[in-house]
Order: C-alpha cells, then sequence, then structure tokens
C-alpha cells in the first residue's frame, strides 16, 4: 500500500502532479519555480532520464548546486550538456527538440490560451494598464513550438476567464478544428492544466478544459466554482492521489530545503 | 517601416565607415559612456533578467544623465529597473521614452514595479515581443538581414502591438512570422573576460550578448578580468566576441553586481531584494527611501570602486562562495544577515 503524506502544501501538491505527468527521457523546458521543483522531483523518482531545458541556454543539466532563481541563472548549468544563449534554446524548440514545455500566466481562457502581459482594456489601453505584468518572455514562444505545453495557474474565478483580457501564449487559440496550425504554429499546444484544485485537459472535439482528476479535499463542485467559466468533466474523472511521503520527503529535505519556491 | 536606433541601411554604411583596427581600447567608464551613449539612443542592454546585467554603465549612464533612451533586450531585471527609477525620480536628469522587450521582472522576487509605475502612469511607450523574437532581432541584425522570419510570437496579441507581421510562406504556404532587425546605437555588455582590443571571452550562457554586440553600431564592454591577448590567441574557438565589433573596454571587477556572473559570483540577494523592496515602496508612494539609495549607491560615489566599496564584504564573499559549488558545500557556508 502506498504511504500518502497526510500534510503537504498546496505547491507541494502542484509539484507532484507536476512531476507524475513527466514521461521519463522526454526533453523538458522549464520555467522559473515550481517546475523546476516537479521536473527535478521527477528526476529523482520516475524519470531519470528527464532532460530539462533553459531558455537562456543550458541544455541537460542536473540541478545539484540548488534550485536556480531564475531560468539564467548559474545553477542552470550544473553539470550540463551544452550551452549556447537564447536564440539556440528557441531554435532548438523551433526545430522540435522540446517535447513539454511549462508555462504559467495570470489569467487562462477555457482553450488554455494564457495571458502574462497586461490587466487592462486591450488594445485601447495597452500603453496604459490597470496592472502591467512582465510580459511574456520565453512563455509565447513555448505555446507556438514546444510539442505540447502543461500550464500552471492559481485557481481564482477571476484568472479562469471565458475570455482573457490580452493573449500573451497561445493555447488552442478559439478552438476551432487546425487553429493553431493555420496560425503557422507547430506544437499541439496545451495538454495539461495543474493548478490546486484540479488536474485538467481539454475535450478532443471542441478543445476546452475538461476536469480529469480533483485534488485531495475538492470536489467536481468546488472546482467549477472556483472557475469563471464552465469545465468539462471527464466520464472517469478521479481524485488526484496526494503526495507519497517519499515525494514530500525529497522536495523538503533534498529538492528547495530553504522554501524558496514549495512554501509549506 | 519606423527604425529605432539604426536602420539596416545606416548600420551597414556606418560599419563600412567604421576604424576597425585592432587597438587597445581601454578606457575609464566616465569617457566610454561619454563618448557613446547619446541622448535618444536605442540601448541594447546584455545579460539576462539578473544575470550579467552591466550594472557598472548603467550607474554611469545614470551618474551622467541622458535624455530619450530606448532600451532594447530580451529579458532584463535591475538594469532596466535602475534607469526607470533614476527616471522616476529625477525626469530632468535621465528619461526613457520607449522600450523593447520580452520581459522585465525578478523571476522569484517578482514583478518590476519600476515598470508598473511607469506603465500605469503612461510615462513610456512598450513594445512588447517575445525573448526568442527579441532575440532574434539582434540575431538579424548580427546577420546583416533586415528581417527574418520566425515560427513563434504569431497568433496572439503580441504580434499586434509591435511591428512584426505575418505573412504567407512562399514556399510551405503557411503563415509565418517576419521580425524586423533591432540595430541598437549601443549595446552594453559584462563579460567575464577581455582584452585589450575587445575580444571577450563569455563563460556559461551566452544570452544574447554576442547577437547584441555584432548588431549595434557601438559596444562597451565591461570585464571581470582584462586578460592578455595571447590567451585569446591561443584558444581563439573560446571567443564570444571578436574585437572589431567592440569599442570601449572597461576592466571593472563585480561590473554585474549584485547580479550573477557566471563561475565568479552569485546574486547579492541582499541587495538586490534591498532594492526591489524601495522600487516596491515607490510605487506606493514612499519616494524619499528610493531617492536616499540612489544618493548612497550612484549619484554621491564617483564609481563602481566607491559602489562597492560600500557593499559589506561579507555579502561579496558571500555571493563568491555561492557560486558553481556543490550544494553541500554551499551548505557549510553562513549567510550574512540582511
Amino acid at each position: 500500500m502506498t504511504d500518502y503524506a497526510t500534510d503537504f502544501s498546496p505547491g507541494e501538491m502542484i509539484v507532484t502532479a507536476g512531476a507524475r505527468q513527466l514521461e521519463n527521457n522526454k526533453v523538458i523546458f522549464a520555467g522559473t519555480g515550481l517546475p523546476m521543483v516537479g521536473i527535478t522531483l521527477a528526476q529523482l523518482t520516475s524519470g531519470p532520464g528527464i532532460i530539462p531545458v533553459f531558455e537562456a541556454g543550458a541544455v541537460g543539466p542536473t540541478l545539484d548546486r540548488g534550485l536556480p532563481l531564475s531560468v539564467g541563472d548559474s545553477r542552470t548549468t550544473s553539470r550540463a550538456n551544452y550551452i549556447q544563449g537564447l536564440n539556440s534554446a528557441f531554435e532548438l524548440t523551433q526545430r522540435g527538440f522540446i517535447d513539454i514545455g511549462f508555462i504559467g500566466g495570470a489569467e487562462v481562457d477555457p482553450y488554455g490560451n494564457l495571458n502574462s502581459t497586461m490587466i487592462g482594456d486591450f488594445p485601447q489601453n495597452y500603453m496604459k494598464p490597470v496592472v502591467r505584468l512582465p510580459g511574456s518572455g520565453g512563455a509565447g514562444d513555448m505555446s507556438c513550438s514546444c510539442t505540447y505545453t502543461i500550464l500552471i495557474v492559481q485557481h481564482e474565478p477571476r484568472r479562469f476567464v471565458e475570455k482573457l483580457q490580452y493573449c500573451t501564449s497561445m493555447g488552442h487559440m478559439d478552438g476551432s478544428k487546425d487553429a493553431r496550425k493555420k496560425a503557422g504554429l507547430q506544437g499541439k499546444g496545451p495538454k495539461r492544466v495543474i493548478t490546486t484544485k484540479a488536474l485538467m485537459g481539454f475535450d478532443d472535439e471542441t478543445k476546452r478544459m475538461k476536469i480529469l482528476a480533483t485534488m485531495p479535499g475538492e470536489t467536481v463542485q468546488s472546482v467549477q466554482d472556483a472557475t469563471g467559466f464552465e469545465l468539462m468533466v471527464d466520464k472517469d474523472v478521479y481524485e488526484f492521489a496526494p503526495p507519497t511521503q517519499t515525494e514530500i520527503k525529497l522536495i523538503r529535505e533534498v529538492i528547495d530545503p530553504t522554501q524558496i519556491f514549495c512554501k509549506r | 517601416m519606423l527604425w529605432t536606433g539604426l536602420s539596416p541601411d545606416e548600420a551597414r554604411t556606418y560599419l563600412e565607415e567604421k576604424d576597425k583596427s585592432k587597438r587597445d581600447k581601454r578606457m575609464t567608464m566616465t569617457e566610454a559612456v561619454k563618448r557613446f551613449v547619446k541622448d535618444g539612443d536605442n540601448i541594447g542592454v546584455g545579460g539576462f533578467v539578473n544575470s550579467r546585467q552591466p550594472v557598472a554603465i548603467a550607474h554611469e549612464i545614470i551618474r551622467q544623465g541622458r535624455k530619450d533612451l530606448i532600451l532594447s533586450f530580451q529579458s532584463a531585471g535591475l538594469v532596466p529597473d535602475y534607469l526607470l527609477g533614476a527616471m522616476a525620480l529625477k525626469p530632468d536628469h535621465l528619461s526613457v521614452q520607449r522600450m523593447e522587450f520580452a520581459y522585465n521582472g525578478h523571476e522569484y522576487a517578482g514583478t518590476s514595479s519600476m515598470l508598473r509605475y511607469m506603465t500605469e502612469n503612461e510615462k513610456i511607450f512598450i513594445e512588447d515581443w517575445t525573448n526568442f523574437s527579441m532575440s532574434a532581432r539582434f540575431k538579424t541584425a548580427s546577420m546583416g538581414l533586415p528581417f527574418m522570419p520566425i515560427r513563434s510570437g504569431q497568433g496572439g496579441d503580441i504580434e499586434k502591438c509591435n511591428r512584426s507581421q505575418v505573412i504567407e510562406c512562399p514556399f510551405s504556404k503557411r503563415d509565418i512570422l517576419l521580425i524586423p532587425a533591432c540595430h541598437p546605437d549601443v549595446g552594453i555588455l559584462h563579460v567575464q573576460e577581455a582584452d585589450i582590443y575587445g575580444n571577450c571571452r563569455i563563460k556559461g550562457q551566452t544570452f544574447t550578448c554576442p547577437e547584441i554586440a555584432m548588431a549595434s553600431k557601438n559596444v562597451i564592454v565591461t570585464c571581470e578580468k582584462l586578460v592578455d591577448h595571447q590567451i585569446i590567441a591561443m584558444d581563439p574557438t573560446r571567443t564570444s566576441i571578436p574585437f572589431f565589433a567592440v569599442d570601449a573596454v572597461v576592466e571593472i571587477p563585480f561590473g554585474c553586481y549584485p547580479t550573477v556572473c557566471h563561475d565568479v559570483h552569485y546574486y547579492d540577494k541582499i541587495h538586490l531584494e534591498h532594492f526591489k523592496g524601495l522600487t516596491d515602496a515607490f510605487r506606493k508612494g514612499d519616494r524619499e527611501s528610493l531617492a536616499a539609495y540612489y544618493d548612497t549607491y550612484i549619484f554621491d560615489v564617483a564609481d563602481t570602486d566607491e559602489f562597492i566599496g560600500k557593499i559589506p564584504y561579507k555579502q561579496l564573499k558571500y555571493a563568491r562562495q555561492t557560486e558553481s559549488r556543490s550544494l553541500e558545500l554551499q551548505t557549510r557556508l553562513t549567510p550574512p544577515a540582511a
């Protein structure tokens, strides 16, 4: 019988869920924060062959000098196989070397499009937003060209919206058939959305977001209540298993002992 | 087409007529900024977020003061924040009119309060790009091309607020994005090693420093360490930027402090977070604390010697000791108190 943890934080749940989505031997484009913790956890558990790539230029490092605080940090280069710069990293992505990209944003819509640019009226108030966010960084590029993406978003009704205030990173666009291909994009788009409340996917036909599993303590109703648009529900929806004792021990003692990203 | 900085034709003509001789390019920071940074210039900012940001050069630009600057970069944290902070405090002394960028923030340490202050109060013109499209703009310029197709950045709202264009590829018949070259008037870079001629060696990720150097009209380089030309010539495959792309070489150890310099020092989180906290406070109405920081660390010091002289030795030492070491060795160290 699996020894599940009873005491874990929302961040630790997200990291565990992220790690469990990663197949061994895949090339993963890593963003700052929880994705780095998730990738490292996967490397230490089910995916020792996972290959992280960082957009500032490091390919295939082992993060044994501590968690990087930035995707451009020198710690991302520890025991790397290949180091160049940003053009090289995104050319690899454009060419098709990157299997999975982790991206996030302040807002997400039913088709997995993301906003990390601005809150306010676009285009009228582009130059005078209500809240200016940092901008795309590499997320817009990863959304275009990674074979598929996994989204991590805080689960609140104001973040899960029917219509974005600004589309920074493309998901399934308007959900129409071949929308991404028509726009000239290459990857298959978002495959999973991970939040503190649910693991979600996208409906094959409509491309709308669909609950695949509820996180421990949540129900389909509580997930829907935290979402600003109507979610589809998979016919085999299940309760996602909590982190195991082993996963929690690795996060707390090995990967993020000083709680840089995974607060308790 | 609006070309900020040089148009491709202007950049080509300037380079044809430029003195490309292999000469000693050492000069003081004061002289380098005086000669190569003018009002209205498009500045290509090297580094990435808070790694190898050209802090020493930015401080000197702030001391001397310039008007109507344009900042071009992929992702940056401290340098745009320093320049925007100077503008927020003394708009008649230093001003930024425009930023062309993909990301301005501090990753783990949060969003940029200076970007928020400037945009939410409509004080600057902005043009959003992505990390790839902005990096590829420098690369396009470095290759002497006016534009380049990339398969990134189309389909959403970013393409609507920048000068990129979507066309049907004449060969594949699929939509593709064209991005215009970016030729800055001046590129500002910090590297680990350079010789007196400007040959540079970058350790770790190059970010887009080589592309910015090859794209820019003029380039100021600060280096951690000036090395003998013989060292460069012994292994020229390690040269990241060739001498004739560089106009000024200034040896400034800790020239990107408190940001990371690969293999030299890690972040000084205490100083970075202190400054970041003051910019957060500024946005919420506390002008005095940020003004005091600028006086203490920038306006009232002559140069980087004096700036670094104000950083406690324990912080400098810890930043050195936490770079390029196993976690096990790092955990034996005692972090300095904030």
